[in-house]
């Protein structure tokens, strides 16, 4: 891989992406809109629920403001980035295509959009993070953000790996629909995962590592270095995936 | 079999030999072979839908034969018919792209920056070297699209309908190019679905029924 080719992409990346004004006030103004929805209707109501990866025998009691507060950071952030990783691999698929006849390497190219990728993570995340302590101050403030940024890492390799498969946007955005909904927007709540049958099933979803990292990380002093290293597993996992399948569509018949 | 050779003797920058492609039933090439040596210009004509485009995807490799071979190891350049041109990019950003694509950033003789002007200039489109590719029109796309894919001054190059959405000065500006490159042994194949000037090509073959025939 040579950095040259992969800096001048990343820096073509971000040009484009900072040329697409209203998708980035979006990208703050969603995470805006999804706290506020929470402030206006719910309450401090305590709610009692177990984390699946921490052994606490007693239940963890918090105010259902606050946990909804940290899971739809999570959700915003995961589902946010999901849908740019997957515009970032689905556009200009033939304009790439011919950028690789002309030099460039597969791995440079999808090396260089998951790093604008994680620009974009950064920055979600630690505005997400930035303004989650208005609202509740989590125990643990930083692993909070780090959980966000995490299901950011995790969704936005997934995001990549649906873009790496499907040539057609519409059938992208319906997986990414179809996944971000039950899992990160849905499952990974512990209100509902707590009392939940088949938890395995729960545990096996992509979310469910950052979930876990921010939730044990706002509201006990448990260790969460097992959910910090699943997210980074799992991530890089689904990112070797839309590598390889990303590779095989790009790729070009060699002349003998 | 035909196999039109455009010119016997020669060295030769691409061979397609027995070509053939289907997609479904449907056999698009069926034993398509022809010989680019240096220094010429070869037309490739055929009526909408006869298969061209589909050639010119598996002579520079973005697509797989089912059968037969193409040979050459000449730097070639692609133009595609479809623009495909980083429309939020500036015109200087999109060159500045290739250029990094076909390894012109180090120590060459000649900054790309050099051969960009000189090819906004020629195909008079310099003044906007740094508007987004957006606010274009469609035919100074188009010579951006032509533009990039001779910006490394391949040996061979591959053009998909190069002159569609072009005006008449801008076409005739196109000609002049491809005859320098000519004089100078560069060869360009050159697809179109018709060929204005029969005598500007060294070679017209026409496609059809998924076979080449000379014309």
């Amino acid at each position: 891989m040579r950095l040259k080719n992969v800096a001048t992409s990343w820096v073509m990346t971000m040009a484009e992406m900072r040329r697409s004004r209203i998708a980035l006030i979006l990208f703050f103004v969603i995470p805006s809109v999804f706290y506020g929805v929470i402030l206006l209707i719910t309450t401090h109501r305590p709610i009692a629920f177990r984390l699946a990866s921490i052994s606490l025998k007693s239940l963890i009691t918090v105010s259902q403001r606050d946990e909804a507060m940290v899971f739809i950071g999570l959700a915003a952030v995961g589902v946010l980035t999901s849908f740019l990783a997957l515009h970032l691999t689905q556009k200009h698929a033939e304009v790439n295509r011919r950028l690789i006849l002309a030099g460039y390497r597969t791995t440079e190219l999808l090396v260089s959009k998951f790093l604008a990728l994680v620009a974009v993570i950064a920055l979600v995340g630690l505005y997400v993070g930035a303004i989650t302590p208005l609202f509740f101050r989590p125990l643990r403030f930083g692993l909070v953000l780090a959980g966000f940024v995490m299901a950011g890492y995790v969704y936005g390799a997934y995001g990549m790996l649906i873009g790496a498969i499907f040539r057609r946007e519409l059938e992208g955005i319906l997986f990414i629909v179809l996944l971000a909904n039950l899992d990160i927007g849905w499952l990974q709540n512990p209100i509902y995962y707590f009392e939940a049958q088949n938890k395995a099933v729960i545990r096996s979803l992509p979310a469910y590592f950052p979930s876990q990292l921010s939730m044990a990380s706002a509201f006990t002093y448990e260790s969460v270095w097992g959910p910090l290293l699943g997210s980074l597993a799992y991530g890089t996992a689904l990112l070797a995936a839309a590598l390889l399948i990303y590779s095989l569509r790009m790729r070009l018949r060699k002349r003998p | 079999m035909s196999r039109p050779s455009v010119a016997p003797g020669y060295e030769v920058l691409l061979e397609v030999r027995g070509v053939r492609k289907s997609f479904g039933r449907r056999q698009v090439l069926r034993d398509v072979s022809f010989e680019v040596p240096p220094g010429r210009i070869v037309g490739i004509t055929g009526e909408n839908g006869s298969g061209k485009t589909t050639l010119l995807r598996i002579v520079v490799g973005l697509l797989a034969p089912d059968g037969g071979v193409v040979r050459g190891d000449a730097r070639t350049g692609y133009c595609p018919q479809d623009l495909a041109v980083f429309e939020t990019l500036t015109v200087r950003e999109n060159f500045a792209y290739f250029a990094t694509a076909y390894g012109l950033c180090g120590t060459g003789p000649r900054p790309w920056t050099g051969t960009m002007d000189e090819l906004c200039a020629r195909f008079r489109f310099a003044d906007y070297r740094e508007a987004l590719v957006s606010t274009l029109s469609g035919g100074t796309k188009q010579k951006l699209n032509f533009c990039l894919s001779i910006l490394h001054d391949p040996g061979l190059l591959v053009l998909d309908e190069p002159y569609a959405g072009l005006d008449w000065e801008t076409y005739l500006r196109f000609w002049e190019f491809a005859e320098e490159r000519r004089a100078l042994g560069r060869s360009a194949v050159i697809v179109s679905h018709f060929v204005y000037d029969r005598s500007r090509f060294d070679a017209v073959l026409e496609l059809r029924e998924g076979v080449l025939r000379c014309v």
